[in-house]
């Protein structure tokens, strides 16, 4: 008796783990064609729009389900993921589209020190500790990283 | 690869297709006052010139001498002239990118009018504005810089449609700032001219003052609405008050917007305008500083659609006191002498319509305008003698005929014909001022617009 439970435990966790291992998958990898990493570190504005524009064209191109987009932030980039930045429209329509973006706490930390304050982000806006540290991992991930 | 080559061609389209830079409100409140919010340069070069070719075809007085009006300005000298009608360079921009709530603006004249002519500047500074944007609803400006006002004139005239103002722009919103001195009229002149026709030692206001600006745009679904009110010296690009009097400006926009951003966003705006305030001016020929204050107010409502291919613009101004009544006439008489003919408390009016064809497909703009202005409208009548009963009112119309060539965004080619008409209203021909009215005629004028 105890034997079968066993067996039936075993047999019901194996006809289970293709779900479990599925969603493990699922969890790590995208079933994207492309994914891309963008980088803004200018102080230029017209990079601003640059760099939305890739994006946008991206998500045309392939569609929001197979193409994975961040727009990585750092540097005087930053500006693009500040709260009242002209650009907020676009970027909380891309990020309706799947695309994420990062901003480097480093950059956050040393432009609060000039402010006088920390910048307030955009609530889309995910910080991470380095921006280009950020895009290494990235592209570790298989990324491309683009430049506009 | 073929990933590669996707993601590279989409940075090209973007490259190409988004050289539009990130615009402000598309309203002239917020594009001449404000930057884009974080998204502003330090410092952004622009400018334009305008070089133009002009030829008036009016015909001299029965003495064969000439009134301003039969000459081309701001020299007075000649009736057909190549000249650099404007040449500005500026920078704009937030001095501190990070914190993007102060923002700058600083444009100078190089080219020759009524800015840089009197005097014979070199260069003037027209605008040197800083705007705070900390309070919500009221962002405030101060400097010098341009008054909300009429629209032909508030607007960044280098996308203004013709070569020259209506008259009543030209003559009661580009103000003439009076000498500080009693200064004679001057009567017409033969060519070529031996005393000069511009009298003025001070530049035109060119619409601007020097003050502080509170102001702001709100949004409303499809609708935008911008207000203005500001105070400023009332000494146009003087820079400092000549007396204790400031000026009020009070403005109010409201705009439906179909599309677009920038200077020719499409939409339909109404908007309606005033200014008071005094000025000082000695019109007494005894050899003594004794200026008076006289009140000048202006106002005006109007609207503007444009939604490519047609654009349709009307405007109603009015004027109370200092009424200009030309560069020959400093003391804002016709006739210091006599009783009528008096701008100092004078009143005008004026209208236009504008209508511009965007020809689809073409780089080609057809352009009609109409103005009529009525100039010391309920003049003081001669009490007695042969002109008893009569004012000065004269009655100025021009229907002006536009081509426009866009080579690019940034540059077109202005062909302009103006049929001109005006007449003293209470006199015949030949009699009283049409002795020297009769004979103005058409302006032919050619400009080329490089902004750059």
């Amino acid at each position: 008796m105890k034997s079968k439970i066993i067996k039936a435990i075993a047999l019901l966790t194996l006809a289970l783990s293709p779900f479990f291992y599925g969603n493990a998958i699922a969890a790590d990898k995208s079933l994207a064609d492309a994914k891309v990493v963008l980088q803004i570190s200018d102080a230029n504005p017209f990079k601003q729009t640059l760099v939305l524009n890739v994006a946008g064209n991206l998500v045309k191109a392939y569609g929001q389900d197979l193409v994975d987009i961040e727009i990585v932030a750092f540097g005087p980039g930053l500006r693009l993921l500040f709260a009242d930045n002209a650009n907020k429209g676009r970027i909380s329509a891309l990020a309706g589209s799947g695309v994420k973006f990062s901003a480097c706490e480093n950059t956050t930390r040393n432009m609060g020190k000039k402010l006088g304050h920390p910048p307030a982000l955009n609530s889309k806006a995910v910080k991470v500790s380095a921006g280009v540290v950020r895009i290494v991992d990235l592209v570790k991930q298989g990324y491309i990283l683009v430049k506009p | 690869m073929r990933k590669l080559k996707k993601v590279a061609l989409a940075a090209t389209c973007a490259a190409v297709l988004g050289t539009t830079s990130v615009v402000n409100a598309a309203n002239w409140l917020m594009l001449q006052g404000t930057e884009p919010a974080d998204a502003a340069p330090r410092a952004k070069v622009w400018g334009f010139i305008q070089a133009k070719y002009e030829k008036n075809n009016s015909d001299p007085n029965a003495g064969g001498a000439y009134v301003p009006p039969k000459l081309v300005g701001p020299a007075l000298t000649s009736q057909e002239t190549f000249a650099i009608n404007r040449a500005r360079i500026g920078v704009r921009g937030t001095g501190m990118p990070l914190d993007g709530k102060v923002n700058y603006f600083f444009l100078a004249e190089f080219g020759n009018n009524g800015i840089t002519q009197p005097g014979n500047n070199f260069v003037k500074v027209t605008d040197a504005s800083i705007t705070m944007n900390h309070i919500p609803g009221a962002r405030i400006r101060v400097g010098l810089f341009k008054t909300p006002m009429s629209e032909e004139v508030y607007q960044g005239i280098a996308i203004f449609d013709y070569v020259n103002f209506t008259n009543f722009a030209n003559q009661q919103l580009i103000e003439r700032a009076p000498n500080d001195t009693y200064t004679s009229n001057v009567g017409a002149q033969t060519l070529p001219v031996g005393t000069s026709l511009n009298t003025f030692t001070k530049s035109v206001s060119a619409a601007r003052d020097t003050g502080v600006q509170i102001f702001d745009t709100f949004k409303s679904g499809a609708w935008e609405h911008g207000y203005s009110v500001m105070i400023g010296n009332g000494n146009g690009l003087n820079m400092n008050d000549n007396d204790d009097n400031q000026d009020t400006y009070l403005y109010w926009s409201s705009e439906k917007v179909f599309s677009g951003k920038g200077p020719r966003r499409k939409g339909m705006k109404f908007y309606a305008w005033s200014q008071t305030g005094k000025r000082l001016l000695d019109n007494t020929n005894d050899a003594t500083h004794n200026p008076k204050e006289y009140d000048r107010k202006r106002s005006g409502i109007g609207m503007k659609y444009l939604s490519k291919k047609y654009r349709f613009t009307f405007e109603y101004t009015k004027a109370d006191g200092m009424i200009w009544l030309g560069p020959h006439t400093p003391t804002f008489d016709m006739n210091p002498n006599a009783p009528v003919g008096n701008g100092e408390n004078g009143e005008a009016s004026a209208w236009q319509v504008d209508f511009g064809w965007y020809i689809p497909g073409t780089k080609w703009e057809l352009d009609a305008r109409y103005d009529v202005y009525n100039r010391l409208e309920n003049d003081t009548v001669f009490p007695g003698g042969a002109n008893a009963g009569k004012g000065f009112e004269t009655e100025w119309t021009t229907l002006t005929l536009g081509v426009q060539y866009h080579l690019n965004k940034k540059s077109r080619v202005t062909v302009n014909y103006a049929f001109r008409d005006v007449e003293a209203v209470d006199f015949g021909s030949g009699a009283g001022p049409n002795a020297n009215l009769d004979g103005i005629d058409d302006i032919f004028a050619v400009q080329v617009t490089h902004i750059f």
